[in-house]
């Protein structure tokens, strides 16, 4: 009984937040996609959106939208139309510095993400 | 005239450099508590709009409308997957009351507070540093759910000397506009407001002193296209490119009303609804970072000397501006002319058709944005004398909220020329 109760207090103390489909680490500011679980061949990606998009937000927000459906600024859906969307905006925004084979692999990358969370 | 010049720059360096450090931007004024985002969602370098923020301000301070289709962002949030889900649906339900009443969970105020270093070469009083040029504005902005945007800003102190001053009341706007009249694309905005009739509002710039066309006024008539006035004016985007405007305004005074009309289009870029243009990722296009905004606008009034009301100056307004976005770089030109057919309110009439037209061109830099050259051009004949202004300036925000300004304001005219240099440092939370 001790055992398993060291066990579960175990897995209690070092468990962290993850979605059904979409495994990630930390929580609030540092939520972030699990690296090692983006197939290696989104890797590449994966780092254009991990070092592009914090540049003006916190990756919170990415995940966010992704594992619930739902943009959290705006309150609208979060689907393949939005990522596309954001992308273009994103694009445009001289804020992001982002080109547009940048751009295409973070919506590229978000549009598997979302297949993820759906399952 | 050197070391004036390096004065200057050192103080803009001395209030700079404690501020270079920040790493984090938090912006808090109103919008930005209510809708938990940053101010760059809507701001190049505040409080100047950028292309979302515009569609922002037409929307009635509401964010893009909802997709046909489309379920309520409450109940997708709750039926969300995960913990973040949760959270995020547990923000939506836990002031369903307040949010049911319509009432913003928060309440909807900022203050914007302004303090300005001039040195004019040509002070009247001989006094060429004025350390006293400041300003401090409460402003309540939000929406009361999707029915109804509403606004304020409130003078809480203005120095005397600021030539915005553009009345002696202390509220500058307060207005309502009810949204989608009937399910129709038609708003009605009600209140004390800027007519809608330049593409800019006064504050929808970087730099310190506004656009002459829209500040400029004829002999002593107290009218300036920027000037907040008691109005009721119907608005609406149309095919979500061109957007309409029209509206009355109360003269204080009289029974006749002035009236006003607005139209304006845009080519490329995201549209007057927020929504971003379709583009392919696998071909480069000019318009895909191109937006083009074309505008015509004209006003038909009168006014009245205050203190002898049979006085008259019947005038209008006509003008047309033009807002060009490529990337980093925005230029932006407007022109207005009209008639006056008595501006100084004497008894023998001496008509006056004034001709303003201005030019802004600004680039930005950094990534996120920090840092602004603009330089305006602007040229102001309103019967009076011919005026040339060559205003260049830099502006750096080492916070999003926190904003500073180095401007060098060269006026040529018939008589003197003057030389202003001005460092203000605005702050909003």
């Amino acid at each position: 009984m001790k055992t398993f109760i060291c066990v579960m207090a175990a897995v209690v103390l070092f468990s962290t937040s993850c979605f059904a489909g979409v495994k990630t680490t930390g929580r609030g500011d540092t939520l972030n996609f699990d690296a090692a679980a983006i197939p290696s061949s989104m890797r590449a990606s994966f780092d254009v959106m991990r070092i592009r998009c914090i540049k003006c937000h916190t990756m919170e927000r990415t995940v966010v939208a992704i594992t619930t459906g739902v943009a959290p600024i705006t309150g609208q859906p979060f689907d393949r139309a939005a990522t596309r969307a954001y992308g273009i905006k994103m694009l445009r925004k001289p804020d992001s510095n982002m080109n547009k084979q940048e751009v295409k692999v973070c919506v590229d990358l978000m549009n598997y993400l979302l297949d993820e969370a759906s399952r | 005239m050197n070391y004036r010049v390096i004065t200057v720059v050192l103080l803009f360096l001395a209030f700079a450099l404690p501020l270079v450090c920040a790493q984090k931007a938090h912006a808090i004024a109103a919008f930005t508590r209510q809708h938990k985002t940053e101010c760059s969602t809507c701001h190049t370098l505040y409080p100047e709009l950028n292309e979302y923020g515009q569609a922002f301000l037409k929307n009635g301070y509401v964010y893009s409308e909802k997709r046909k289709g489309d379920k309520g962002a409450d109940k997708t949030a709750a039926a969300g997957k995960g913990e973040a889900g949760q959270a995020d649906a547990g923000k939506s339900d836990k002031n369903e009351g307040i949010r049911l009443s319509g009432i913003p969970e928060l309440l909807p105020l900022s203050i914007t507070a302004n303090q300005s270093i001039v040195y004019n070469d040509k002070a009247f009083d001989g006094d060429k540093w004025d350390f006293s040029t400041r300003s401090v504005v409460l402003q309540a902005g939000g929406a009361f759910r999707e029915l109804a945007g509403f606004y304020a800003t409130f003078d809480l102190f203005t120095h005397s000397s600021n030539s915005l001053l553009n009345d002696s009341n202390k509220l500058d706007e307060l207005f309502m506009v009810w949204r989608h009249l009937f399910g129709t694309p038609v708003n009605i905005k009600f209140g004390k407001f800027e007519p809608r009739l330049s593409l800019w509002k006064k504050s929808d710039k970087i730099i310190v002193t506004s656009f002459a066309t829209s500040a400029f006024k004829a002999g002593s008539s107290p009218f300036s296209m920027e000037t907040t006035q008691d109005a009721l004016e119907a608005n609406a985007v149309v095919g979500r490119r061109l957007f309409l405007a029209g509206g009355v305004v109360d003269g204080k005074g009289r029974n006749n009303v002035d009236a006003y009309g607005h139209v304006s289009v845009k080519f490329g870029g995201t549209d007057f609804l927020g929504n971003e243009p379709e583009l392919d990722f696998d071909r480069e296009s000019i318009w895909d970072y191109l937006a083009l905004t074309l505008a015509a606008y004209g006003y038909s009034g009168r006014n009245s000397d205050p203190f002898v009301t049979s006085i008259r100056n019947n005038f209008y307004r006509v003008g047309g501006d033009v807002d060009l976005l490529y990337k980093r770089l925005r230029l932006r030109g407007s022109v207005v002319t009209g008639r006056d057919t008595n501006p100084d309110f004497v008894p023998v009439t001496e008509h006056a058709k004034p001709l303003v037209f201005a030019s802004e061109l600004e680039y930005l830099f950094g990534s996120p944005v920090n840092f602004a050259g603009i330089f305006r051009y602007e040229y102001e004949d309103t019967g009076t004398g011919k005026v040339r202004r060559y205003i260049p300036a830099v502006a750096y925000i080492p916070l999003q909220n926190v904003k500073l300004v180095l401007q060098y304001n060269y006026e040529n005219t018939s008589f003197i020329n003057n030389k202003i240099a001005l460092l203000d440092v605005s702050f909003s939370f």
